[in-house]
């Protein structure tokens, strides 16, 4: 990689989450949402061990509301958990610390957003047989302060030094970035996430309208996937402004609800246009960062 | 505050003979920041300004929706209630129009009508009124709305619409399938933003206004707060999701924001996920003019 990044200035430091509960409301008639036709649904939601969705199966299709591949940690304490997803980086290793899987190592490979406020880690599914919810996780995070010294108006965003790497960033000769995507999503199907935080906080595809959503070429995305998001600021909240850019991934699978669909963590943005998205096959996570089954 | 009368011709059928009228409570909310209080704007300059909670006492529904070196801006009287599920029936009772009272302090009697639901329900009183309020003076709204249906058109679904504001709203039956309404302006779907997540029973969604040279282009930037916008594409019956062909209609509630995905709120008031509901332009069509709260040229 012939960039010029700060690498060797980041702090790796420790946050701890713990596996999340999965929870629904009270009676009496709460556990159900609306779909976006507004016929009530009962499906399994974001938190927990997931035992048979990972990164790289879709994002689509499965019978859940915004599901979470592998594992979903948070902390009970609001401040802690907001130091959890805000340094926590797509990347970073984790390392179970208590229980039956003790020792099993893991990759940080989603944020997700307002409602539920966990971060998503990968494990190898014989690991998470051997785990409960509860279970503390530590998150050796790095990659918070990580700048292009070359690329001023790129701003990380949750990006670990090694999944900068993986994804070979490669400069233009007009001073821009190269990024290789699977797809790019148009503003227009940008929904939930919006004016939400950039550093801990999902933007979600909306995907009411299949047939618009066949028609960018959105409807058969893996979990993992990396994308870009067009004219869309997420430099501080995210928002529509022509002519930004920014990359994600597919942390979240499709939801039923108005507003929402599969989840984008956000880990690279231009105010500016200093991303070029590059069309290209097969760009996600699970090679990227060489996840396990 | 003078009742507004029903227009002649209103033909528009409703139930609204059978809507409950229910009382809900709440106080004028003390204006409160979070620790820091800096919030960054477009390109990230922090900054601190006012807007939220309290009574304003020099911006009402008609005032520019951008322009004040404010954020977020609540025009009027802005009434919470401090008990969560008591909190939550204020917000899911209260339509636009439905009359409000002021139920303790110096005001005690004076009259309102409620202009829009942010994270607080915001009430417009005369001005010398405000002058006499004090934050946590109660306020009781007369509710009536939440069930109001459009009798001859079914499939155009009405959210927080006071019976009284669908017959002061001039509404044209263009066929038995379309009605045409007055607005504004029309908003851009790709720029609507903060919201998406909530129901749309339930406060608002915001114009992001981050991209300043569109808004200028598109002369969203002369919205008024009060203003009747129309945003194509856009299906609010239960969320507000993209759908193409369908049609929402939805009312300026509160002020422009510094911050990325924010910027002036919507409230849906109308929605069709077919396109049933046609608009005209109107730089009249604001609730000022039409709940008789002011003249507005």
């Amino acid at each position: 990689m012939n960039l010029n990044v700060n690498t060797d200035k980041l702090v790796s430091l420790s946050v701890m989450g713990q596996i999340a509960t999965p929870s629904f409301p009270g009676l009496p008639a709460e556990p159900y949402r609306l779909s976006a036709d507004g016929i009530p649904f009962l499906l399994p939601t974001y938190g927990s061990i997931v035992y048979n969705v990972s990164v790289g199966d879709s994002a689509y299709g499965w019978l859940a509301d915004c599901i979470h591949p592998s594992v979903s940690i948070n902390l009970a304490d609001d401040n802690g958990n907001r130091g959890l997803r805000v340094l926590s980086c797509l990347g970073n290793t984790a390392v179970v610390m208590s229980g039956e899987a003790k020792g099993a190592k893991g990759v940080v490979t989603g944020k997700s957003g307002r409602f539920s406020e966990h971060v998503i880690v990968h494990f190898a599914r014989k690991d998470r047989e051997k785990m409960a919810i509860g279970d503390k996780i530590i998150v050796r995070s790095k990659g918070l302060g990580m700048e292009l010294a070359e690329h001023s108006d790129v701003y990380l965003k949750g990006c670990s030094p090694e999944l900068l790497a993986a994804l070979k960033p490669k400069p233009t000769k007009d001073g821009k970035l190269e990024i290789l995507v699977v797809a790019s999503v148009p503003p227009h199907l940008l929904g939930a996430g919006a004016g939400l935080d950039s550093e801990g906080g999902s933007v979600h595809i909306q995907t009411t309208d299949k047939k618009a959503l066949k028609g960018a070429g959105l409807d058969s995305l893996r979990l993992g996937d990396v994308v870009a998001l067009e004219n869309y600021d997420s430099r501080y909240q995210h928002g529509y402004l022509r002519g930004a850019i920014g990359i994600g991934v597919i942390g979240q699978g499709d939801s039923p609800r108005a507003g929402y669909g599969p989840g984008i963590t956000v880990i690279m943005t231009s105010g500016k246009g200093g991303i070029v998205p590059k069309l290209s096959k097969n760009i996600n996570l699970k090679s990227l960062l060489s996840l396990k089954d | 505050m003078p009742k507004p009368k029903p227009r002649k011709n209103h033909t528009l059928k409703t139930n609204a003979d059978q809507l409950v009228e229910i009382a809900v409570a709440g106080q004028i909310s003390q204006p409160s920041f979070r620790r820091p209080e800096y919030i960054p704007d477009n390109d990230g300059i922090a900054k601190v300004l006012p807007g939220m909670s309290g009574v304003l006492y020099n911006i009402r529904v008609g005032d520019p929706a951008f322009f004040w070196a404010g954020d977020h801006v609540e025009p009027g009287v802005s009434v919470a209630h401090k008990d969560l599920s008591a909190d939550f029936a204020l917000h899911y009772l209260n339509c636009i129009g439905n009359r409000a009272v002021v139920t303790s302090g110096e005001a005690k009697g004076a009259v309102g009508i409620v202009t829009g639901e942010h994270a607080r329900i915001l009430i417009d009183f005369a001005p010398d009124v405000s002058e006499m309020l004090c934050i946590g003076d109660s306020i009781q709204l007369r509710s009536k709305g939440q069930g109001l249906e459009l009798l001859e058109y079914p499939h155009i679904k009405l959210r927080k619409c006071s019976p009284e504001l669908i017959n002061a709203l001039p509404i044209e039956k263009i066929s038995k399938f379309k009605i045409s309404v007055p607005v504004t302006m029309e908003l851009p779907i790709e720029a609507m933003g903060s919201g998406a997540e909530l129901n749309s029973e339930y406060v608002d969604q915001d114009l992001m206004t981050g991209d300043r040279k569109l808004m200028a282009e598109l002369g969203l930037d002369q919205m008024r707060l009060g203003d009747l916008v129309a945003i194509r594409n856009a299906d609010h019956r239960f969320g507000r999701s993209y759908r193409e062909g369908a049609v929402s209609i939805a009312l300026c509630i509160h002020g422009d924001s510094i911050m990325t995905g924010h910027g002036p709120g919507i409230l849906t008031l109308m929605t069709c996920e077919q396109d049933a509901i046609e608009w005209r332009i109107d730089p009249k069509a604001n609730i000022a003019n039409y709940l008789k709260i002011r003249e507005l040229a």
